[in-house]
């Protein structure tokens, strides 16, 4: 059946975290809210309940919260020549459905990125002049200073009791911190979790080779925090099931526990599970959009939801495919690099070295999603890249998130794949080993970019958004670099065994987990030729329409995006307050 | 018991019946045994009896080196000629050994029947609309079956080529050649088959074999815990907030008494 409901003043597309962010403005001065999720409620649901909780099987491999496949997925190939098919199983990514969205089951590391960040293309011609940036990598800046975003991150990280050592206090370097960190208001709301055996041996090797490790900025609560709108975490029990999981004990920050329970005591604030937007009503002569359409996935309802202010906050592909569905903007087009929408598309570009210790006792269940420790000598434009031939960079970290042993289980190389000898290997290792990471940028090119597929149809009838995308040039000498750097570290810890350093190549692998941070689509910035949305996140050919979260990045930082893009969503609430009062051009 | 698969009743029927006879005999004969505890017990004993990697006669023998082979709950995806097949193959994968009884004991047969028999069988959470064009390794699986059907078909066609190359079915194997057999599929030197059986391995059997082991035991694998205690998984409740600090670089000694799900139901 096809209903219209009564109009709304401001209806998001996606419940999760930059939807909750953004809101928090408008809902405590009154304005009335809708946030439309295609999911249920988490709740007290199985996932977040002992026994279930702690299933890996249904959580850790076949990632139950993640999006249903058989109801939508993506298309892939790695260049414009190729044909794209459908990846009917991904596992690249994993976006989240349900209230919370992503935000419920990531591992709760919290970066702000670096200074420059958002000006990258300004900072790399101030550093390195025009020339050594190619062509087909088209940063741009984002058109937000750091200095700008500070009270947000501030804000943010006492939501979210973003536990830390601050390495630059007002630009006062802190011994413990982060050197290279940009400059803080104030320390972090809570002390570092715990470091781990692993983080231990990594902080002696990265020392002595005369590099500054630090524990990981983490949203993994340390003890019970409060708040300032009062609500509560519980503390982390190092248990182990962060990512891919929903936390039983509250202590993990995430918009289920502290963000949507303040939204939903206010009267004028709603929020509608099962709700799957198909599309966004544009006015092209009024340059306007006027409702959003969507299905009812309880009653099966189509359902138009006139607004008069609509804001996307979904997963970057959703925010890029509805743009393109309602052709708002002009799509990206790579043979003659025209158009914004679905353009500099990036991923993270991850690598990885396992290390095996005989006499350590690494306990890899003993952990968080962020008790881990890091060096950030060589992440993004940290260090000179003249004459490196690349861009970019990365954090070297051990990677010990958890246990579980389906997923998390180092075997020596040479190791047979099954057999005696298997278990043999699995039972000498397993407490005994971890790998350390690189967690990189990635830049974005001129052939990377998202566009619709001609072919594939997702349950609704509508097109699959098609990924073109693969580990260019840059990405591939990036992590090239990097990760010989990661082997240093890896040969300083005194290991009986190191793995092979592995660095990212290509071609783009769909069936290996790489991280959740996609990124690009609807790339933000002040030239409407190279943008989709301004520096206020406002559409360029849609006055009413906001579009906020990772597929605004215009690249991939060489950090988690989570912490950033929080910041970004907590200045679009105030610029939803502004307009919401005055509609105008931000 | 009437089979489905009747024109294979001479060749493939007849094995799985001399099986389930020798199987029978072979429990009641230690029944006494298995009185006296559960599965630990079971592989200790057979530890202590059998050294790792005693040659049978045949690897879908699973008399002959357990000594209380535990009852099977019973297959619900698998006919018999398949259960004689994935067996010989967990037992293949998963021999019996100092470290743990083998696969069918652990359970490995029972956790993939039950995985095809459900929603993963049936592609659940699997894209499943055409239309269907062979792709790159990278862009992963591009097969119109569902998981459950490329597991049968895989059976078969592997069935086939062990018969085609040794002149024999994949269970009357020495333990030898269908170890070197399945090494053969996983490199992808099997071929001659419609459909690629390394695909068929690398995609499924692997995972799913993986699985097996270290899933909650309330899966049907894992039997007893016995993978997590063989590699000091502690399992559940993990609320490890003081054990961080207490065990830090130190053994864990839960991890030599795993707790999972059903102990916690």
């Amino acid at each position: 059946m096809k209903r219209k409901l009564k109009s709304r003043r401001v209806v998001f597309v996606g419940g999760g975290l930059t939807a909750a962010l953004a809101a928090r403005k408008l809902v405590s001065e009154g304005v009335d809210v809708l946030v439309l999720e295609r999911g249920r409620d988490h709740d007290a649901g199985p996932e977040q309940r002992l026994p279930s909780q702690r299933d890996e099987l249904r959580w850790g491999v076949r990632n139950h919260l993640a999006q249903d496949w058989s109801i939508e997925t993506y298309t892939l190939r790695h260049s414009s020549r190729e044909t794209a098919l459908p990846i009917r199983t991904l596992e690249a990514f994993l976006p989240g459905v349900g209230i919370g969205g992503a935000g419920n089951h990531w591992n709760g590391q919290t970066f702000r990125g670096a200074e420059y960040d958002t000006m990258l293309r300004k900072r790399l011609v101030d550093r390195y002049g025009a020339s050594p940036i190619p062509a087909e990598m088209p940063i741009q800046d984002w058109g937000v200073s750091y200095q700008e975003l500070e009270p947000y991150h501030d804000t943010f990280e006492k939501l979210y009791g973003v536990s830390g050592k601050a390495g630059n206090i007002r630009g006062k370097l802190q011994e413990g911190g982060n050197p290279f960190e940009a400059p803080r208001s104030g320390e972090y709301p809570q002390p570092p979790l715990e470091i781990t055996e692993a983080g231990l041996i990594l902080s002696e090797a990265t020392r002595s080779l005369g590099y500054k490790p630090f524990p990981m900025p983490a949203s993994n609560s340390p003890k019970p925090y409060v708040n300032p709108d009062g609500m509560r975490l519980g503390a982390c029990q190092y248990c182990g099931h962060c990512e891919r999981y929903i936390c039983e004990s509250n202590a993990k920050a995430s918009p289920e526990v502290l963000l949507y329970p303040v939204l939903r005591k206010s009267a004028n604030f709603e929020i509608r599970p099962f709700s799957q937007v198909t599309g966004i009503a544009y006015d092209r002569k009024a340059r306007r959009v006027t409702a959003v359409h969507y299905q009812d996935l309880q009653t099966g309802d189509e359902i138009e939801q006139p607004a008069d202010i609509v804001v996307l906050s979904a997963f970057p592909m959703t925010n890029t495919k509805l743009l393109l569905l309602g052709k708002i903007g002009e799509p990206y087009d790579p043979a003659t690099r025209r158009g914004v929408v679905g353009k500099n598309f990036c991923h993270q570009t991850m690598s990885a070295i396992n290390v095996f210790f005989k006499d350590r006792w690494i306990n890899p269940f003993l952990a968080a999603g962020s008790s881990q420790t890091l060096i950030d000598e060589f992440n993004g434009d940290n260090f000179d890249h003249t004459g490196l031939g690349f861009m970019g960079g990365g954090y070297i970290f051990n990677n010990t998130t958890n246990g579980r042993p389906i997923s998390t289980r180092p075997l020596p190389p040479g190791t047979p794949a099954w057999g005696t000898k298997w278990k043999q290997a699995s039972a000498d290792w397993y407490a005994h080993a971890f790998n350390i990471s690189v967690h990189g940028s990635c830049y974005p090119h001129a052939e990377n970019y998202l566009s619709l597929d001609p072919t594939y149809r997702d349950a609704y009838g509508q097109p699959l958004v098609r990924i073109t995308f693969d580990w260019r040039d840059n990405e591939v000498k990036m992590s090239e670099y990097v990760t010989r750097k990661a082997l240093e570290v890896a040969n300083a810890c005194g290991a009986t065994i190191v793995g092979p350093a592995v660095p990212r190549k290509g071609p783009y692998d769909a069936r290996v987990y790489q991280t959740t941070h996609i990124t690009g689509g609807t790339p933000m910035g002040a030239d409407p030729g190279n943008s989709v949305v301004s520096t206020h996140l406002q559409h360029w050919d849609a006055e009413n329409l906001f579009v906020v979260g990772a597929s605004t990045y215009a690249h991939q930082i060489g950090y988690n995006p989570t912490g950033l893009l929080s910041a970004f969503a907590l200045r679009l609430g105030d610029d939803l307050s502004a307009y919401n009062r005055r509609p105008t051009r931000l | 018991m009437p089979s489905l698969n009747t024109s294979d009743e001479s060749s493939e029927a007849a094995p799985s019946r001399r099986e389930f006879i020798v199987k029978a005999a072979g429990l009641a004969a230690l029944l006494p045994l298995s009185t006296k505890g559960g599965i630990a017990e079971a592989a200790d004993a057979a530890s202590a009896t059998t050294p790792a990697n005693t040659p049978s006669t045949a690897v879908g023998s699973t008399a002959s080196n357990a000594a209380t082979p535990p009852p099977s709950p019973g297959y619900t995806f698998f006919g018999p000629d398949e259960v004689t097949f994935v067996e010989a193959m967990m037992n293949v994968m998963c021999p019996a050994d100092s470290l743990t009884p083998n696969g069918t004991d652990c359970g490995l047969s029972i956790f993939i029947d039950r995985q095809l028999a459900g929603d993963f069988g049936k592609g659940g959470r699997l894209y499943s609309q055409g239309p269907w064009q062979p792709g790159k390794p990278q862009q992963g699986y591009q097969l119109p079956m569902k998981p459950a059907e490329f597991f049968a078909a895989g059976i078969a066609a592997a069935s086939a080529m062990a018969k085609e190359r040794y002149g024999k079915s994949f269970d009357r194997l020495s333990p030898a050649d269908a170890d070197a057999f399945l090494q053969d599929i996983a490199a992808g030197k099997v071929t001659g088959a419609r459909l690629s059986l390394a695909d068929w391995f690398s995609q499924l059997v692997y995972p799913l074999f993986q699985q097996a082991c270290f899933a909650d035991p309330v899966y049907g694998g894992n039997r007893n815990k016995v993978f997590w205690r063989m590699v000091g998984y502690p399992g559940l409740p993990a609320f490890h907030g003081t054990d961080m600090v207490e065990f830090r670089g130190k053994p864990y000694p839960g991890a030599k008494q795993p707790q999972s799900i059903q102990d916690f139901s």
